[in-house]
């Protein structure tokens, strides 16, 4: 018996050594590789409880501080004034639930080294700077306040743009959440706002797609301003609905109206009052290329080179034998989807007399004398119009703003130009639209505003009703209001 | 080896569970508290008192299985308190408990082991009852509890809303294994010499083969109905070790091998439970949210503690899901690194050898038989769950001998304990 109890023994300790065989490679040689694995939590964790830069909004009011935790010195832990404010682009870096937005893209920015790895103690020792940096943003508080002020409990968002550079003023998404809530570890709350169907933890502003309605004529009178398919004085025939080539479905106006009482009407006249008809024959007669590349240009089915990351809002490039569907499209419905992001950076770019700037939201990293580590310069991102073309939408707007559809946006003593959309959602009301802009002395300002599902105004929603008026709001904080 | 080293021995290690509960409290920002002095008393008292009780009524059964089971019992409270103080202190009184019932085996057994064989008929119907015992129904008083998806559990109300839990699996393992032990001593040169010759080939007779059959019937039933891969596979595993080394025929790992690959790839198609462990093991990172979240989580573990660890109480062995149990030896690895893995792993090798080493040195069948069973059944289980953890094996969730939290797998592996000083204190005579 003896014989086979040794076997026995001795397959066991065959294991054993295949144990530490298996140790060696999960701790030593693949250890490194684990252990900085993204998924790792660790990670994370490690750096949840480190000190990070203070980030302060464009006239230095404090939007995230790191305080020391009361029972445990040398942790610290994050606190954000003005709770759900700031809550999406800044987002939130805290020890249960991760971190998001700004807090997570530029983590390894704001957070200290010092004490917590092996080469932040190296840093420390060679006295290198281990110290989180700090962060300025674009985002005016004004501005900011104004654009959650006016969408209130409205689902939707808002973007504002300082046309001239690409800073971003204002960036909100509605419903919000409180990150000092997620900070404190309350899960309760966490699970409420994942499971929450109006879904606050999504940053509506730079990732949700919408139609974008009748805000995307903007783009196909550019393209046909700048193609020479027409001019803002062509005239178009003023038909009830529009036949599609290749389709039994037609293109009709709002409410099934005619635009001018059934007599031709200017460009000028049809984009003031947002004639379907006209767009969609305006779409068919310049060809889906002219349409497409314009859209491309102003951002379309691309990064628009924001510093945090946003998805691209798309349109289709392929309209062969699917002419109803470009038609369509030049009045931004069918298959065009677009974020508020881009819409603002459309107004930009005509308020910018056609060059279009990148958008971004950190202007400054600072470190904790407040010296200044590095400072964004305002770059170009494309030229989709010349600035003829550019004047010449920028006329447009300002009459549908003063005469047309997008009213609800006038501000008296300045100058103010919109677009107005009101598009078939994905809510049983429609999504209403106004993209626009304000110019008030040496300060200018480009807006996008999105109201999900008609907002308090319901089935009765335009975009001239209901967003506009946000849109007005918002532009005011910046230009100011006499 | 001596008394006195033996001693000083199992109050070093007393020292060390304190010195761990210490560290851990220093590095959560506390301060040395009554923790530390309770840990070292109640550890005091456990292993010291088994001791005496050894030392009493079995002065010469053998002297390192106490020195090493108290080193890694001191390994493992000290984790345990490190990962959940409520855990830790509940731990100390699973030591107390496990070290008296330890100790009252050692007394009723000393005169030896004989009675075991007397009622090894009553211990294998213990065995398979305590077994199956969480199939009772969970509304009865007394009934079987699932837990993360495994039946292994029994629940005794007590009064309103209190009520023990208790996994009997563990301590039906120590029944089974007598009754392998006394029924193969018996049965042994019957097993080996009655065989039929097909060409070369020696092959046992087919009824000789029932033993085995019935062994894998039972550890299929525990598969399909409580869902524990790892009993299951540990119960089979022990049971074919001890029938080869009751007779030294190969054919018997053979077809035990041969069976159990049957049952494995019938499990594999019939049950999601087992395809899932079996996903998790192949490709953990592949459903990282879902199965294979724990033995990433354990793989990253480890990894961050690399060589050296992070030092107890410095690491982040809480975010690995039931470190405490299943996954004390991962918590450890991160906290002490490779070393201090290997340093615990040398520590089971060194028990297993000295248990080996009292089966061997064994005269009567029985008791080498039951000897080799216990420590074959210590190594297996470590085997299992540390090449679980570290995906050198499919995860199987059983505990670590002697280390994991929890009161039944301390209660059985402490009696199991006993049995192998009784053994070593019965050749001594």
């Amino acid at each position: 018996m003896n014989r086979s109890i040794r076997l026995v023994a001795a397959s066991i300790y065959l294991f054993f050594g295949l144990l530490v065989l298996t140790l060696t490679y999960v701790q030593v040689i693949k250890g490194p590789e684990f252990r900085d694995d993204p998924r790792n939590p660790r990670l994370l964790a490690s750096r949840a409880g480190r000190e990070r830069g203070p980030i302060i909004a464009r006239d230095g009011q404090l939007v995230a501080t790191s305080v020391e935790v009361a029972t445990q010195t040398g942790a610290f832990e994050r606190r954000y004034p003005f709770g759900s404010l700031y809550a999406h682009p800044v987002g939130y870096a805290t020890f249960l639930f991760a971190e998001r937005g700004l807090e997570a893209e530029r983590s390894s920015d704001l957070s200290s080294s010092r004490n917590l790895t092996f080469s932040g103690m190296i840093d420390e020792l060679l006295g290198r700077d281990t110290d989180g940096q700090g962060m300025r943003l674009t985002l005016a508080p004004d501005v900011q306040q104004a654009a959650r002020a006016g969408l209130g409990e409205q689902i939707g968002a808002v973007v504002a743009i300082e046309p001239s550079t690409g800073e971003v003023l204002a960036m909100y998404s509605s419903p919000s959440f409180d990150p000092n809530r997620l900070v404190e570890g309350d899960t309760e709350y966490g699970e409420s706002i994942n499971r929450d169907l109006d879904k606050p933890l999504l940053d509506r502003a730079r990732a949700e797609l919408y139609p974008p309605g009748s805000a995307f004529k903007v783009i196909t009178t550019a393209a046909a301003l700048e193609s020479g398919t027409a001019n803002t004085q062509t005239l178009f025939e003023d038909v009830p609905a529009l036949a599609l080539p290749g389709s039994t479905s037609t293109i009709s106006n709002f409410n099934d109206a005619l635009c001018n009482g059934g007599e031709p009407m200017t460009l000028a006249v049809a984009f003031e009052r947002s004639c379907n008809t006209v767009f969609g024959q305006l779409g068919l007669e310049m060809g889906p290329d002219e349409l497409v590349d314009m859209a491309e240009a102003f951002g379309f089915n691309q990064k628009l080179g924001f510093d945090l990351t946003h998805i691209e809002s798309p349109i289709p490039v392929d309209f062969s034998g699917n002419l109803a569907g470009l038609a369509q499209s030049a009045i931004g419905e069918r298959d065009v989807r677009t974020t508020p992001l881009q819409m603002a950076v459309i107004a930009a770019t005509v308020a910018n007399g056609g060059i279009s700037m990148q958008p971004y939201l950190v202007a400054e990293t600072f470190d904790r004398e407040l010296t200044v580590l590095g400072s964004t310069q305002p770059a170009i991102r494309e030229r989709p119009v010349g600035p003829g073309t550019a004047a010449a939408l920028e006329e447009l707007m300002i009459k549908t703003v003063n005469q047309g559809t997008g009213r609800g946006a006038r501000i008296e003593g300045v100058q103010v130009g919109g677009k107005t959309g009101t598009a078939q959602g994905a809510g049983g009301n429609p999504d209403a639209w106004f993209i626009g802009f304000a110019k008030s002395g040496d300060r200018s300002i480009a807006v996008a505003v999105v109201v999900e599902n008609g907002g308090d105004a319901g089935a009765d929603a335009t975009g001239g009703r209901v967003a506009a008026p946000i849109a007005r709001d918002v532009m005011a904080a910046w230009v100011g209001s006499p | 080896m001596n008394r006195v080293a033996e001693a000083s021995l199992i109050a070093g290690a007393a020292v060390l569970a304190a010195l761990g509960v210490a560290i851990a409290n220093l590095s959560a920002g506390g301060s040395v508290d009554a923790q530390v002095a309770l840990t070292f008393i109640s550890f005091l008292v456990a292993w010291g008192g088994f001791w005496i009780t050894v030392r009493r009524l079995a002065p010469g059964a053998n002297p390192y299985l106490l020195p090493l089971a108290s080193l890694l019992s001191a390994i493992g409270i000290a984790e345990i308190y490190r990962l959940n103080p409520a855990l830790g202190s509940l731990q100390r009184w699973w030591l107390l408990t496990a070290a008296a019932l330890g100790s009252l085996t050692i007394f009723w057994l000393r005169r030896g082991t004989t009675v075991l064989r007397r009622y090894r008929y009553l211990l294998l119907l213990i065995g398979l009852v305590l077994l199956l015992a969480p199939l009772l129904p969970g509304s009865w008083p007394l009934g079987g509890v699932s837990v993360n998806g495994s039946r292994l559990w029994l629940r005794l109300n007590l009064w309103e809303g209190s009520s023990i839990r208790f996994q009997p699996g563990e301590l039906a393992k120590l029944a089974l294994i007598v009754f392998f032990a006394s029924y193969l001593a018996e049965r042994r040169h019957a097993l080996r010499e009655v065989h039929r010759r097909i060409g070369n080939l020696e092959l046992p007779e087919p009824r000789q083969l029932m033993p085995l059959v019935a062994a894998w019937l039972v550890s299929l039933i525990v598969i399909i109905y409580e869902r524990d891969l790892g009993a299951s596979l540990l119960l089979f595993a022990v049971f074919i070790a001890m029938l080869y080394m009751a007779t030294g025929q190969g054919i018997f790992p053979a077809a035990g091998v041969g069976l159990f690959a049957l049952g494995a790839v019938g499990a594999f198609q019939a049950f999601d439970h087992v395809r899932r462990r079996y996903d998790a093991w192949t490709a953990p990172f592949e459903d990282f949210e879902g199965a294979g979240y724990q033995i990433a989580q354990s793989l990253f573990a480890m990894g961050s503690g690399s060589i050296a660890g992070s030092g107890i109480g410095l690491g982040r062995p809480d975010l690995i899901p039931s470190a405490a149990t299943d996954f004390i030896f991962a918590a450890i690895a991160e906290e002490t690194g490779f070393v201090g893995a290997v340093g615990v792993l040398i520590g089971y090798a060194l028990l297993i050898a000295a248990g080996f080493g009292i089966a061997v040195r064994s005269r009567d069948p029985f008791r080498k038989l039951l000897a080799a069973g216990i420590t074959t059944v210590m190594g297996v289980q470590t085997i299992l769950i540390v090449g679980g953890v570290t995906r050198l094996l499919p995860l199987t969730g059983i505990t670590l001998p002697f280390m994991s939290y929890g009161g039944s797998s301390l209660l059985a592996n402490t009696i199991g304990l006993s049995l192998l000083l009784v053994v070593s204190q019965e050749e001594h005579r």
